[in-house]
């Protein structure tokens, strides 16, 4: 080893040493792991958990990246991390249900006041130009309109990322409108990032799109889209039996129902935890507010943090009714 | 958290970096300004890149359509002509009959598909490429540093840019692959040129050689065997990036890994993980064999 690197080395150890139990000594709510979800209303979420939990709780919340199944899966079985800020129900239902009933986890609020919304969209310059397309079988009109990345000549339905259950109630819709018959192929995107990519890129190039997505998202605030209309009631029963199911052999046309999402906890956490606790029992917010300032993030490539502040700052209203007066003067403090 | 710092005014505490804002203002400048080009060219890119869907298309459906056991006798044939050795060949089989076994059979045509056409584009490129790098030192410090970069950027990086260019689908998938992959074909066929002996350089000057035949007679022939070593590394590659590159909508084994690993499938992920791996074996015997051959033949030469 040269003198100079071994310089540097005796210069970092100290640091290293000194630094690190300076984080440990925080008050009485110890040491807090929450999920950083990897879809921008989650990410914010944690973050102003983070943000909250630090400032007016005193605790010491570490943020790991997390996805819907290895976050649920890993909390399950090992109890860890303890916080899943934002847990679409409706992919886990059978397994939390069963966790909830043997007292692994716990739903501790709903976060999104309105739930979920999903459904196929259509970017909206397409729908102002065709003010014809309203529903699912209006769009599957025009194949024309919507052409597969890969074969132009058919159209393509954007689905679902892979793995995600909404693949497979977006696959039975494509089989219960016929889409096939009609001209369209289902494309796969592989990934959240792909299908992003590929809303962008079609919004780049004023191109048809037509595929699944949900609300509220940053992309659905950045790039206008327009809902289609299923065309007919929504049948709760026949969707969870038959039109989520992979193994559903004739599915009928559906609308999406409304998604359930929780933040959800692990046991230990809660009962060890009673003031954070409380705190996330009372934390929800509109999925219009949502929408709002994951807007302002796409617009102003915020990362999750600079969002969670944005909102702090300009959502007085909505924060301030989740936490105590002494806790309010705190976070504000820190803001 | 500042006393973390030793108590040390902020300035010493914390790095003094550009404020938020600005850098959000030139994040912003330069993605507007790359989508800008995208907005402008779009139609123009999707006609570069269709012969490209073309080939891409033709060769996945020729792989999947044709009756397994013909490309299971071909795919055998090449593996002996590459290796003239029975060992390969019966392993090879017994890695196909796995693969078929245990039904995935047509998700690896459509990842040989990928493979096949990046592995070409990546010798088509790369070859010319370390040619040049091998005749000038000029050249060689330009590019070294780039593909360092191209090998050490976390390959989801290039995904972003892809996708925003050229939508999602195998094209974006074999580009992303490409990026990845090329690096060690361009290095190799550099080096393997650099290190042919001098003195055979000498004699061929010699018997007055003009540098093409240089290059074509003696250079190339005698560098083949680390060239090989090069195609064999690119395929490697390549091999590995398609379960990356799975995530922008590329089918294959790639997408069943990206599939298993987001629902926990912990069954699944191995064994498509271990298809791709019967693969990566088959091509690396291959053509490990197939570079062992041609250097016996050029040290016989030299003999």
């Amino acid at each position: 080893m040269n003198k100079k690197a071994l310089a540097a080395l005796l210069t970092a150890l100290p640091l290293a040493t000194f630094s690190a139990p300076a984080f440990a000594a925080d008050g009485e709510c110890g040491s807090v792991t929450e999920a950083e979800m990897n879809w921008a209303s989650a990410g914010v979420a944690a973050w102003v958990d983070k943000i909250i939990l630090e400032n007016g709780y005193g605790c010491d919340v570490t943020l790991v990246t997390g996805d819907t199944m290895p976050t649920f899966t890993s909390m399950n079985e090992k109890g860890e991390p303890d916080i899943a800020p934002e847990l679409w129900v409706n992919a886990v239902k059978v397994a939390l249900d069963k966790a909830v009933s043997e007292d692994r986890l716990v739903i501790a609020a709903e976060i999104l006041k309105d739930g979920g919304e999903e459904g196929w969209w259509i970017p909206k310059y397409v729908a102002d130009e065709h003010p014809d397309i309203k529903t699912v079988d209006d769009a599957l009109k025009h194949p024309d309109l919507f052409p597969d990345p890969e074969e132009p000549s058919i159209g393509g339905v954007y689905n679902c990322p892979s793995g995600w259950n909404c693949q497979i109630s977006t696959a039975n819709r494509f089989k219960a409108h016929k889409a096939e018959e009609k001209g369209f192929k289902l494309v796969d995107t592989g990934s959240a990032a792909g299908l992003d990519g590929a809303i962008a890129n079609a919004y780049e190039s004023k191109k048809g799109w037509l595929g699944y997505y949900w609300a509220p998202t940053a992309i659905l605030g950045k790039y206008p889209m327009v809902k289609l209309d299923a065309g007919v009631e929504g049948d709760k029963e026949a969707w969870d039996n038959c039109n989520s199911q992979a193994d559903c052999v004739d599915p009928k046309p559906n609308a999406y129902p409304t998604s359930d999402v929780y933040t959800v906890v692990t046991k230990e956490f809660a009962e060890n935890n009673a003031v954070a606790m409380d705190y996330l029992g009372k934390r929800e917010w509109s999925n219009k507010t949502v929408g709002e300032f994951l807007a302002w993030q796409a617009d102003n490539q915020g990362t999750n943090e600079d969002t969670a502040y944005y909102f702090l700052e300009n959502y007085p209203d909505v924060w301030k009714a989740w936490l105590s007066d002494d806790v309010i003067k705190k976070v504000e403090d820190a803001l | 958290m500042a006393s973390s710092c030793w108590g040390l005014p902020e300035l010493l505490c914390e790095f003094p970096s550009l404020p938020n804002s600005t850098l959000r203002h030139m994040r912003m400048g330069i993605d507007d300004g790359f989508r800008g080009i995208v907005r402008a060219y779009s139609d123009q890119i999707d006609a570069a890149t269709r012969p490209l869907q073309w080939f891409l298309n033709t060769l996945e459906h020729a792989f999947v359509d044709t009756p397994w056991f013909i490309i299971f006798a071909l795919i055998l044939v090449v593996v002996w002509f590459a290796s003239r050795n029975v060992k390969i060949v019966l392993g090879s089989s017994m890695g196909l009959a796995f693969i078929g076994i245990f039904g995935l059979w047509e998700d690896t045509m459509t990842t040989l598909a990928m493979v096949t056409v990046a592995t070409l584009i990546a010798i088509i490129l790369g070859l010319p490429i370390g040619i040049l790098m091998a005749r000038s030192d000029r050249m060689q410090k330009i590019l070294t540093p780039v593909l360092d970069v191209m090998q050490t950027m976390p390959s989801f990086v290039y995904l972003i840019p892809v996708v925003v260019i050229f939508g999602i689908g195998k094209v974006p998938g074999v580009i992303a692959v490409v990026i990845y992959a090329i690096p060690p074909m361009i290095r190799l066929t550099n080096l393997g040129i650099r290190l042919v002996d001098k003195e055979v350089i000498e004699a061929a000057d010699a018997f007055g050689a003009n540098p093409r035949q240089k290059l074509w007679g003696v250079q190339l022939p005698l560098s083949l065997p680390t060239i090989m070593a090069g195609v064999n590394q690119t395929i490697m590659m390549a091999l590995a990036m398609v379960v990356v590159a799975s995530m922008v909508g590329v089918g294959g084994l790639g997408k069943n890994v990206l599939q298993a690993i987001n629902n926990q499938f912990f069954t699944i992920g191995f064994l498509n993980g271990f298809a791709l791996v019967a693969i990566a074996i088959i091509f690396d015997r291959a053509s490990q064999a197939f570079g062992k051959r041609l250097q016996k033949h050029s040290e016989a030469g030299h003999d």
